[in-house]
């Protein structure tokens, strides 16, 4: 044991600053890349985060109002949950609305690749939000969460387009009601 | 021997060396592989009797009888788990009465019994609620944790306190994992040697499949079991928190994925498939636990004792890779150090600063701009607990910006560690604020 | 809960006991293992052998018994789990039997307190176990009755030795021990038999890719990989004077054109089943060949010319064999793997495949009813077993099991066939068969030093003048390495040969430093490893060593050589 401290102090240069004081808490692995991610993330003029509790980063919503397609007009907030072995699991992401959308079902999960089999370590949180911003961009009719929609939007897109106001002002489609979501 | 030895048989003086005949073969006895200057006998027997190991996870069992027939004398064992009756096929030191009891407890109690003289000191919780105190006290620290991310928390506590005006805050880590047929023993020295986080491609991520295919196109009796797991859960039974131990939830997310499997006509949905899916098992047996097991603590027994060379000495293989369905194979290979690695690289490794906590965050910050290894331009600044600091996104900056004005004293502790990004640079800066 | 089908039976005690090793093994595996009877002849310190035993009844094997004639000593509690203070100076079969019991109520323990060679005196000692692990040390003619009677009676044979930080066991199994379920790696397994589609298939793909340049976007990105590699083998084919591509140039090119089929405006900007296809037109468009190993199991005289008597793997390897000829593949697995499509496609598609696996296992059972009037057989070889090798075929194992070396002193060891073989690997550095070369001479050593003439153990070299046997085990070991060059005809580079007379060197020293001791750790670690074999050989899954397998706890690595 000794030979391999020996080893480590040759491997060092000398530090000279004194330590002092009794060691506190580290930051963890998840939260340094988190703050990375944060740097990093482009969230435009269509997103905005909010932070309950601002010391907490691995928890916060998200907010999307696109500005083009056809749910524009909308305000959606997706709650993101990260835990400490993040990067190695993607974050957790649900809408915390109930909307009208063929990737989204009725409790808010979300149908996208990158949250689930397709996440690797080396993507961040900007690639997510991409993928979220885009769901709303172009719904995709062919992968359905929410399947009574999918199939709306495959028989008619300009009903769908209807049904995606109704739903967004806060009223029915088919037996469903949904959340007013507008701005 | 006496009280360093301290297990005293007064009844049959001499015994208690007797009992370490074949032991002592190895510990007085120069081999060809051992260094020239280990000095064989007492010094090694006695560094053995005094090293005091921490041993934790899944492998605890044999890890605790390994070290205490090692000659080891004081061993710490720490695990949160109950015992399951699934345990029993492997996990040699519980019985069929022992269901529900705290493994550390009895698994303790048992090999003090067995091994008379070993003292085996249990904490039944997670490794999460101790502190560098506690790991301190330790020679060395051996693991056969189930999770990557206890593991990744053991790693960065213990690659953390190094110190380095200080020889006895490194702290070797014994690491053992298994997975039916398989598994790895590998050593790591915080800080010198390639380390957990270092070799976490080493480990699979969960395969998964997509969410939509779970909803509207399932072909495998698994995606039938994940659609009810996942989705009819929430949307039938949201208000109770799903237990995978309890028979009756199991049950009902069966026959939820039954149904569904009839529906679309897929065959080989069982009970027995719908609680591997939803508690993700992984198939354990004894023997494979036996190798890797032994394995770690013939290491340990080694690096304790230098009566023979060990893996992860700097330089050299740190890693077995253990294969067994096809015959046995194994693969032991020096995994390399990642200088780039969140946790050990040289970069992330919290450096002293030795600052005025007298003066506010802006001031510091302004003063870090000027240090020529870091010219920062737009940092953001965090310490474990408290967001000190954001430049983005938007809300954070305005939620943390009262904070510019603040005294250091007032939001760090004296020693405390802080983390510092810039979107201008890939790096990270890691300090430890020491007070002026 | 209306919906739901009526509450099921959960998993019974002993299923809930035993989950995590049935998810390996299963049902037959669990019931192979209750039925055999495991006996450890137990030598020396004693650990690796009870060790080994901890690691089988733990999983319910059926039955062991400790054969061991040893007093418990003080130095037995310093390294023997299974024992106790107050057992010192008993018998150490009884009370390990005792404590070794206590880890499982399902498992019967049996002891016998009787020297080994007064057991074997009576030639029926050794009928009710089916499968028997020595540990060293022993003397050389009774290990060689065990070898024996192990040939005799197709009884599996292990001898271990566990010595400091060294370790070693050879497995003596039957000449011919076939595995049929050798649990390859599911990515190796799927056998699409893409360039040798039968009707049903073609016709499948047929349909799901009629009109498919037209298909509405949803349809398009669903038609199965399957489906889609065939549809463009076709229009390959068409091109390339009927052949599918070749080689790897060919494939490239072919793979490059299925990608570029792929439509890009969807919503995802991709297409799924179109990256699956892409992925798998590498491995998948290979004719289906079977391995060697399966080609040479064709060749063996016991499949060519099945006589009375024959097991059920020979015929049914026969009745497969006969398959092969006339269609040049083996019968079809039937599993397919998940892929991108339509519930009802998929399942539609898993059907082709299955029907198909089903009417090759129909005309294999034929050929092997026929087989079974032609040579009298008594009993019909059950339906599932002729389904499991059908399904397995391409994966089937058949060891080889032959006798390990048994010394005696004043003869050479004869490696006959293996002798080039290893003689080559002799000098690779990473090889352990200088380690196995020691061992030979330590147990050459052992049986020139009887204490006396009696049926005490013979003296273990080390034990206490450590150079004077260092120097007597190390020229036995020369002389054995020098024999096996011989043997081979080698002809090896001085400066690689005394490298290697310096590794054996280290290793006999290393090994004489424990005096015969044993190590818990390398013990255990040894008793894991055989454990496992025995577990692979008595359920007859998973692929076991063959024959040898050596452990250096110095450089903590492993070798597998067959000698």
């Amino acid at each position: 044991m000794l030979k391999i401290w020996s080893m480590k102090q040759k491997q060092q240069q000398d530090e000279a600053a004194a330590t002092g004081g009794a060691k506190k808490k580290k930051v963890t692995a998840a939260q340094l890349r988190v703050q990375k991610d944060l740097s990093e993330l482009s969230l435009g003029s269509t997103m905005k985060t909010n932070f309950p509790n601002p010391d907490d980063i691995l928890n916060f919503t998200l907010t999307i109002e696109p500005d083009e397609g056809m749910y524009k007009g909308g305000r959606f907030i997706f709650d993101f949950k990260i835990n400490q072995n993040f990067p190695h699991d993607p974050p957790k992401v649900k809408c915390t609305q109930k909307i009208y959308h063929p990737n989204i079902d009725l409790e808010g999960n979300v149908c996208l690749n990158i949250l689930r089999e397709d996440w690797k370590p080396v993507l961040n949180l900007n690639a997510v939000i991409v993928g979220l911003q885009f769901l709303f961009l172009e719904p995709n009719a062919s992968d359905p969460l929410n399947k009574d929609a999918a199939e709306d939007l495959k028989a008619n897109r300009e009903g769908f387009k209807r049904n995606v106001r109704l739903s967004l002002g806060g009223g029915n489609v088919g037996k469903q009601t949904f959340d007013r979501v507008l701005k | 021997m006496d009280e360093a030895t301290g297990t005293g048989l007064p009844n049959r003086p001499g015994a208690q060396r007797m009992r370490w005949k074949y032991l002592d073969n190895i510990l007085t006895r120069h081999g060809p592989f051992t260094d020239p200057d280990w000095e064989p006998g007492e010094a090694a027997i006695e560094g053995l009797a005094r090293a005091k190991l921490l041993g934790a996870g899944g492998l605890g069992c044999e890890i605790l009888k390994n070290l205490a027939l090692s000659g080891f004398q004081d061993i710490h064992v720490i695990d949160m788990d109950t015992i399951d009756v699934s345990n029993l096929n492997r996990q040699f030191l519980f019985r069929q009465a022992d269901v529900g009891k705290y493994k550390a407890e009895v698994a303790a109690k048992f090999v003090e019994k067995r091994v008379k003289g070993v003292k085996i000191t249990p904490y039944c919780g997670k490794i999460q609620d101790k502190d560098e105190e506690y790991y301190k006290q330790f020679a060395i620290i051996v693991c056969g944790l189930d999770s990557i991310e206890a593991r990744r928390w053991i790693n960065a506590t213990l690659v953390g306190m190094v110190d380095d005006q200080d020889p006895d805050s490194m702290k070797p880590l014994i690491d053992g994992g298994t997975e039916g047929f398989k598994g790895q023993a590998r050593v790591i020295f915080p800080t010198m040697t390639s380390c957990i986080e270092c070799q976490l491609d080493m480990h699979a991520p969960r395969a998964a499949v997509p969410l939509c295919t779970l909803a509207t196109i399932p072909r495998q009796p698994q995606h039938c079991i994940e659609w009810a797991h996942i989705i009819a859960w929430e949307e039938e039974r949201k208000d109770i928190t799903l237990d995978n131990d309890d028979p009756e939830h199991i049950t009902w997310l069966y026959q939820k994925a039954l149904t569904r499997a009839q529906e679309f006509n897929i065959p080989g949905v069982t009970y027995s498939m719908t609680q591997g899916v939803v508690k993700n098992i992984i198939p354990a047996i004894a023997s494979t636990n036996a190798i890797v097991a032994a394995s770690c603590c013939n290491e340990a027994f080694k690096l304790a004792t230098s009566t023979n060379p060990f893996l992860g000495f700097p330089g050299t293989d740190n890693y077995m890779m253990y294969t067994g369905d096809e015959s046995i194979y194994t693969y032991t290979f020096q995994h390399m150090k990642k200088s780039d690695c969140p946790v050990c690289g040289d970069d992330n490794i919290a450096r002293p600063l030795q600052v005025d906590s007298d003066f506010t965050l802006q001031e510091f910050l302004d003063s870090l701009a000027e240090r020529p290894e870091a010219q920062l331009k737009k940092p953001s600044i965090r310490s474990q607990e408290k967001s000190l600091y954001y430049q983005f996104p938007p809300d954070l900056r305005e939620q943390t910006r009262p904070n510019l004005s603040k005294k250091l004293y007032e939001l760090v502790q004296n020693g405390e560690e802080v983390v510092i990004t810039d979107p201008a640079f890939p790096l990270t800066f890691k300090y430890k604020l020491v007070f002026k | 809960m209306a919906d739901l089908p009526p509450p099921v039976q959960g998993p019974t005690a002993k299923e809930k006991k035993y989950d995590r090793q049935l998810r390996l093994w299963g049902a037959t595996g669990q019931r192979a293992l209750e039925e055999s009877h495991i006996l450890l002849i137990n030598n020396g310190p004693g650990v690796v052998g009870l060790e080994t035993l901890k690691n089988l009844v733990l999983p319910g094997v059926g039955n062991f018994t400790i054969l061991d004639s040893a007093v418990v000593s003080e130095a037995d509690l310093g390294v023997n789990f299974f024992l106790e203070e107050e057992h010192v100076g008993g018998s150490r079969a009884e009370h390990t039997c005792n404590l070794l019991k206590e880890l499982n109520p399902d498992v019967e323990g049996y002891f016998v307190s009787e020297p080994v060679e007064s057991f074997l005196t009576n030639p029926d000692s050794l009928k009710p176990y089916t499968l028997i692990i020595v540990a060293a040390p022993i003397r050389p003619e009774l290990l060689a009755r065990l070898s024996e009677h192990a040939s005799a009676s197709s009884i599996p044979l292990f001898y271990i030795h566990s010595v400091g930080f060294y370790s070693h066991f050879s497995i003596h199994l039957p000449p011919s021990f076939p595995i049929v379920d050798t649990h390859p790696d599911p990515e190796t397994t799927s056998d699409l038999r893409l360039l040798r589609p039968w009707p049903e298939l073609v016709q499948f793909a047929e349909e799901k890719t009629k009109d498919l340049d037209n298909m509405a976007p949803d349809d398009h990105g669903h038609v199965p990989y399957v489906c889609l590699l065939l549809y463009y083998l076709k229009g390959w084919k068409k091109s390339h004077s009927g052949q599918p591509p070749q080689n790897y140039k060919e494939k490239t090119a072919f793979r490059d054109l299925v990608k570029n089929s792929a439509r890009t405006n969807s919503p995802g900007g991709g297409e799924e089943n179109y990256d699956e296809a892409v992925a798998a037109v590498l491995k998948s468009l290979n004719p289906p060949e079977p391995s060697s190993a399966v080609k040479e199991l064709f060749k063996d005289p016991e499949c060519l010319l099945v006589k009375e008597g024959a097991s059920a793997f020979w015929i049914i390897a026969h009745a497969v064999s006969l398959f092969y000829t006339k269609y040049g593949v083996l019968p079809l697995p039937g599993s397919v793997p998940d892929m991108k499509a339509r519930s009802a496609d998929y399942i539609e598609l898993q059907n082709v495949y299955k029907s198909k696996a089903r009417r090759d296992v129909t005309e294999v059972t034929e050929s092997v009813r026929f087989l079974e009037r032609s040579i009298k057989r008594s009993t019909q070889i059950e339906e599932k077993d002729i389904e499991a090798f059908c399904k397995n075929a391409a994966h089937i194992k058949l060891v080889r099991g032959r006798p390990f070396h048994v010394m005696n002193a004043g003869k050479t060891v004869q490696w006959g066939e293996r002798a080039k073989a290893l003689a080559q690997n002799l000098t690779f550095q990473d090889s352990l068969i200088p380690l196995y070369i020691a061992f030979l001479a330590y147990d050459t050593f052992t049986v020139s030093h009887e204490k006396d003439g009696l049926d005490n153990p013979p003296r273990t070299p080390g034990d206490t003048d450590t150079d004077a046997d260092v120097e007597q085990v190390t020229g036995i070991a020369f002389k054995i390495a020098d024999d096996l060059i011989k043997e081979a005809g080698a002809s090896i580079e001085e400066s690689e040969y005394s490298e290697m007379k310096t590794w054996v060197g280290e290793y006999v020293q290393e090994l004489l430093r424990a005096g015969g001791s044993e190590l818990h750790n390398i013990a255990a670690l040894t008793g894991g490893l055989v454990s496992q074999e025995v577990i692979k050989v008595v359920t007859e899954q998973y692929v076991p060593v063959d024959n040898t397998c050596i452990f250096d706890g110095v450089k903590s690595k492993t070798s597998v050589i067959r000698v």
